[in-house]
């Protein structure tokens, strides 16, 4: 399969120069994906979907094109190549706007990834009995738990990248994840809880203590049985101490999106004009990196054939970087970063996160707990809402009242509100433990494009966070 | 890729699945090409005043554009792949391939074969279906799509947006979002079912903003025809006209309980998600339709009929077969009231020894029907039309509301016990039989399946929605406040 797809690159990119475009580049891929799902001790969906096919940008004039085609032969992969230079001259006739690409190294490398135990290497029955080891542990925790719900999920091939500067690229995607959900009942209460894990790693990664089948839902389980118990939390403004989950969503989901590239040159993202500026205290610094060592998604290449730097997008405080593709660099006179992605090859690339998370700091965490008066403790998230001026609000998945140091009870409904430049210059204690991760679950939409994302921090403490807020 | 190259990749599928030991076998073989073109823009820079030209174009969505040209967003490429249901020991797995590639369809029946194994068996399977011959001739196929020009929809869109913006000065805002699909299937069985059908569809959507006297208010049309629509110019009108209208809302003084008009468009966007569901025979199996137990007995007033037909010439629809190789075939759903039928895929039809009414298809949450299973959907599911317009239906109602455009919330109806409450943003306050002026947005309550015995007169304006043909309807005992 792999020397057909990178045939018919090489041919479509001939195609598209011979057909009068300036510049041609196309993505191949062949990756496949599986979802386990079981409810209670029954496995419910089991769907497998198998992705192969090529896309195709031209660029032509001032503007660009983009067409696919998942049927491999001359007819079909050439037609594409047409219609894609079609809609770009249809369009440079029709905008006033100039597209054009920042200049990069051309880069001929193939990267491969091997792990142990790697998903196409292990049984399906092995995959679905690692989803109802989770439910049957979880079941037996207690009576009160009500429903279980667990999940397996993979995603694994290979993604070819040629353009016609002769850049060439391959690389082996890898992503697996396990989870699970408790809903535990008591009288007219309920209450849920989860726990997950996952990243670009084998599925030895599920033997290793913490993150076992059978850990993952007693923690599941027990936090669902102590939520049976907690209080509501105190609406008002409280000191707060973020945990790595909750500090990676609000790293990507509040500030990450300000930073990119497409945001910023519309001058729709409030950090537009502010490089240079002080926007936190000087303990904090938020990155984003294709392959981070503490875990995550792993990106060697973005879409457009450009190497995933590590970009420092906020370094001890001090706006430092935005998030490029390669059309965003040249639009805003930086250098390409590798942030350009796109969700499979039926869509262009745009600019898209990757591994965004606030770098380790100092403090021990049990130190940082000790020196915590009286507040919340909130840990992971079940959701929220983001604005574009960088307005949020997040619904926590658990939470502890604290006091002189120590967790006093747990609380339930615990919702943090606020504004994200707020919030970094009221951060005053960051903690060493760094932990970034990632799910095959879903992952981050933009534009009608999903994406897969790694996301973390370290334990954070943070002034006069405004709680409550949630009907 | 014709017929005979679609069932091949079937039968090699059915009969690799046999090989590797499957009872049955299925293979859904799909292919399409299509075009979406996307305009969205504030239209005129001499209207609107600042010029963002880059904000349209890094987007590629959302905000301006300058002076009559723009920047649109255009997708097009060719899809195709094979769904394979495979059967072990009365145990079904599914997987899918986004390829038609002998290798890797092969590669796919291995993988739903192996699901298969891994399943416990199914009480209720009985089989797959066996070969039926067609009854309808099938649904249009119109060339005038399948060979469309990129540069022809853009000139569309380009129109539209002009017409859009020079209805009213207040316009501020038009999208219009154009899109093409040829598609053609094969479904093939073990049991000898070779079954092949393709199609042509044409959506349209136009949607606008005005802004006036401190208020921002939008509204829109949507067209969905098998057949290619070139004369778009009354929709687009229509759209900004409907926009337009609904400036200088006021309040609702009370509560208002009583009789409402919905428009066709309104009407269609309760009902389609709602109904469906409780005519589902999965459904009234499994005890979730308030349909369980009730075929033969009243239902609604005496005047309402419906009827699901898959066999209509013009339907969107429409095809000679379902998404599992049955004909499609015309099942009444609702005679003068009564409950005469409910929808049938092979699954639930065999499970109570019946015939399947063909109406097994495969749109789903997988944006390529190959990668969904089948589920039980309406075709063409169209309430008998009754007589007047709109404003006929208007005149009748002395004090009351009528409900227009699009609702909001729509799909957050209980689909089990039929409770809706959804906000109408485009309602208006009916005063002596006639519109007295807009509704700020207004929550619209109630139950569909009590509505239906509350029809107090119905339209004789029908327009089809895609699956779904209506008229406007007067509907008594709405709750209505805003």
């Amino acid at each position: 399969m792999s020397s057909q797809i990178e045939d018919f690159m090489d041919r479509t990119i001939k195609h598209a120069l011979k057909l009068g475009a300036s510049f041609a580049e196309v993505k191949g891929e062949d990756t496949s994906t599986l979802n386990i799902e079981a409810i209670n001790k029954e496995i419910r969906t089991v769907s497998k979907v198998h992705s192969i096919g090529i896309g195709v940008r031209v660029f032509y004039g001032k503007s660009n094109g983009f067409s696919f085609s998942n049927v491999l032969d001359e007819e079909n992969v050439f037609r594409a190549t047409e219609t894609a230079l079609k809609i770009a001259k249809a369009s440079t006739k029709r905008t006033l706007i100039s597209f054009r690409l920042a200049p990069v190294k051309t880069v001929q490398e193939k990267k491969t990834t091997n792990v142990s135990k790697h998903p196409k290497e292990v049984s399906l029955e092995d995959k679905k009995e690692l989803c109802l080891r989770e439910s049957k542990t979880a079941l037996g925790v207690s009576k009160s738990i009500a429903n279980v719900t667990t999940g397996f999920g993979e995603y694994f091939g290979t993604i070819y990248y040629a353009n016609s500067e002769g850049t060439k690229t391959s690389y082996e995607p890898l992503l697996v994840g396990l989870r699970v959900a408790c809903v535990a009942k008591k009288g007219t209460t309920m209450v849920d809880a989860r726990e997950g894990h996952g990243g670009s790693v084998g599925l030895d990664t599920f033997e290793e203590e913490a993150h076992t089948p059978e850990k993952m839902a007693e923690n599941a389980a027990n936090w669902a049985l102590e939520k049976l118990k907690a209080k509501p939390a105190p609406a008002g403004k409280f000191d707060a101490l973020v945990d790595p989950r909750l500090a990676g969503v609000l790293a990507h989901e509040s500030f990450g999106h300000l930073s990119e590239g497409d945001f910023v040159v519309i001058g729709g993202s409030p950090l537009t004009g502010k490089m240079g500026q002080e926007l936190g205290t000087k303990d904090v610094s938020i990155l984003d990196e294709g392959l981070p060592e503490k875990g995550g998604y792993n990106l060697p290449f973005d879409d457009e054939g450009v190497p995933c730097t590590r970009v420092e997008i906020l370094k001890k405080g001090i706006l430092n970087r935005y998030l490029q593709s390669r059309i965003t660099a040249k639009a805003l006179k930086a250098e390409p970063t590798g942030n350009a992605r796109s969700q499979d090859y039926s869509f262009e690339p745009i600019v898209r996160m990757r591994n965004t998370y606030f770098d380790a700091g100092s403090w021990k965490p049990d130190e940082a707990l000790k020196e915590f008066k009286r507040g919340i403790y909130a840990i992971d998230t079940a959701g929220g809402q983001v604005e574009d001026t960088g307005t949020f609000l997040f619904k926590a998945i658990r939470g502890y009242w604290v006091e002189n140091g120590e967790p006093k009870y747990p609380l339930r409904d615990v919702a943090l509100t606020g504004n994200i430049l707020e919030l970094l210059k009221r951060i005053d204690v960051v903690c060493n433990d760094l932990e970034i991760s990632t799910t095959p679950f879903g992952g981050c939409g933009k534009i009608n494009q999903r994406a897969y994302v790694g996301t973390g921090g370290p334990h954070l403490k943070v002034r006069d966070v405004l709680f409550g807020g949630v009907s | 890729m014709d017929e005979h190259e679609l069932l091949e990749i079937g039968n090699k599928a059915v009969k690799h699945a046999q090989e590797l030991g499957a009872d049955e076998a299925e293979a859904y073989v799909y292919i399409e090409s299509q075009i979406t073109v996307q305009f969205i823009g504030g239209i005129f820079a001499s209207r609107g005043g600042a010029v963002k030209g880059l904000k349209g174009a890094f987007m590629r969505i959302a905000e301006p554009w300058i002076k009559k040209k723009g920047l649109p967003q255009i997708k097009s490429g060719v899809k195709a792949g094979v769904g394979i249901r495979s059967v072990v020991n009365r145990a079904m797995g599914f997987a899918s391939v986004s390829s038609i590639e002998e290798s890797k369809v092969l590669e796919g029946v291995e993988e739903a074969t192996k699901i298969a194994k891994i399943r416990p068996p199914d009480p209720n399977w009985v089989s797959l279906p066996g070969v039926k011959k067609p009854t309808g001739e099938g649904g249009i196929y119109d060339k005038r799509i399948s060979e469309i020009d990129v540069e022809k929809l853009l000139d569309l869109c380009t129109g539209c947006c002009v017409t859009m913006g020079d209805f009213d000065r207040r316009i501020v805002q038009a999208m219009i979002m154009l899109g093409t699909i040829t598609a053609s299937f094969a479904a093939v069985n073990t049991h000898g079912v070779e079954a092949y059908d393709r199609g042509t569809a044409f959506t349209a959507y136009f949607g606008a903003k005005a802004k006036g006297g401190g208020e921002e208010v939008s509204s829109g049309e949507v067209l969905v025809s098998r057949s290619y629509t070139e004369d778009l110019q009354p929709l687009a009108l229509s759209a900004s006209k409907r926009t337009i209208e609904s400036l200088g809302k006021k309040p609702l003084a009370q509560k208002y309980s009583g009789p409402v008009v919905f428009e066709n468009t309104s009407w269609n966007e309760l009902f389609s998600v709602i109904f469906p569901a409780g005519i589902s025979a999965l459904n009234v199996q499994e005890n979730r339709s308030p349909y369980r137990g009730k075929m033969g007995t009243q239902v609604a007033k005496e005047q309402l009929s419906m009827i699901d037909d898959g066999t209509m010439p013009e339907g969107v629809g429409t095809m000679k077969f379902d998404d599992e190789g049955v004909p499609r075939q015309r099942t009444p759903v609702i005679e003068k009231g009564m409950l005469s039928g409910i929808l049938y895929d092979n699954y639930t039809a065999k499970r109570e020894s019946l015939e399947s009414t063909g109406n097994a298809n495969r749109q789903g949450r997988a944006s390529s029907p190959y990668a969904n299973q089948p589920a039980i959907r309406p075709t063409n599911l169209a309430i008998q039309a009754g007589k007047g317009t709109l404003a006929d239906l208007i005149s009748e109602i002395k004090e009351g509301v009528l409900v227009k455009g699009s609702l909001t919330g729509a799909l957050h109806s209980n689909v089990i016990t039929g409770d809706f409450s959804v906000s109408a943003d485009n309602a208006f306050k009916i005063e002596k039989g006639e519109i007295a002026h807009p509704l700020k947005p207004c929550t619209v309550a109630g139950n569909l399946y009590d509505a239906l015995n509350s029809i107090v007169t119905i339209g004789g304006d029908s327009r089809s929605f895609g699956n779904i043909i209506c008229p406007s309807l007067i509907i008594d005992k709405i709750v209505v406040s805003t």
